[in-house]
């Protein structure tokens, strides 16, 4: 795509949505930040209590996959970017990791149950729509929708 | 910032570890710790009253299931006390609500 082409792609998405983004340490004292700013956000979209409790959790779950899989430098960064919509929020959070194992997608056996490997099983759940992408050099971002309404 | 404090109570021979504030990927460690330490100072079962524990995702769940583990060997069991609807929910969408003794 031309330069033009791109720069009228990324106009047309800021034009129906606006933006938010944070730019967290790796560090496990900044997740309750993010969770902050989920709430912030999806509290003044107007979605109801529980679906913002839905939506933080979803949120810190992502992050706590990043900080323990995505990270691997020391002081290393991860980016999460709220985009705000009329009818739906979507939140995308990449890191520089090499991503995740499907089998986490799974439900929980509870024969054997797991101490780790939750995060993105409830993620799914909780979310209306969930997509994973790897791409080499840049790292892993999982980008995650929830509608209002539904 | 998040945190989470503890307090004990034993009455009865029933040790009730209260449990408030949050728990995530950062004050998880500390929840394990707790936990660990009740489980080492009691015999019976353990009680955690969760009224005021706010927030709790996957990585106290992990403790939790960790702690389930040992007090099974031990032919112990943990109660889990007085969940708030949006913990509740986090046990009911993993299914861990059929492992844990989920009361009121």
């Amino acid at each position: 795509m031309s330069l033009a082409g791109s720069m009228e792609k990324q106009e047309k998405i800021n034009s129906c949505e606006d933006r938010v983004v944070l730019v967290l340490p790796n560090k496990p004292e900044y997740v309750s930040l993010a969770r902050l700013a989920a709430s912030g956000i999806a509290g003044r979209m107007g979605f109801d209590v529980e679906t913002v409790e839905d939506i933080k959790l979803a949120v810190a779950e992502a992050c706590t996959n990043a900080i323990k899989h995505g990270c691997c430098e020391e002081n290393s960064e991860y980016r999460i970017e709220f985009g705000v919509g009329a009818k739906c929020l979507t939140i995308s959070i990449a890191d520089r990791g090499c991503g995740m194992d499907k089998k986490d997608l799974c439900q929980p056996d509870l024969q054997n149950p797991r101490e780790g490997g939750l995060g993105l099983f409830i993620i799914n759940t909780l979310m209306d729509g969930v997509e994973f992408e790897t791409a080499p050099n840049t790292g892993f971002t999982i980008t995650m929708k929830k509608y209002l309404g539904v | 910032m998040s945190g989470a404090e503890y307090c004990y109570q034993n009455d009865g021979g029933r040790c009730v570890v209260k449990v408030k504030g949050e728990i995530d990927i950062y004050t998880a460690a500390e929840f394990k710790k707790q936990i660990n330490a009740a489980i080492e100072e009691v015999t019976g079962d353990l009680h955690i009253d969760c009224s005021e524990l706010q927030y709790m995702d996957s990585t106290g769940l992990g403790v939790l299931i960790g702690a389930l583990k040992r007090m099974k060997e031990q032919g112990r069991n943990i109660y889990l006390e007085n969940l708030r609807p949006n913990v509740r929910k986090l046990f009911a969408i993993t299914g861990l609500d059929k492992i844990f003794i989920l009361e009121v």
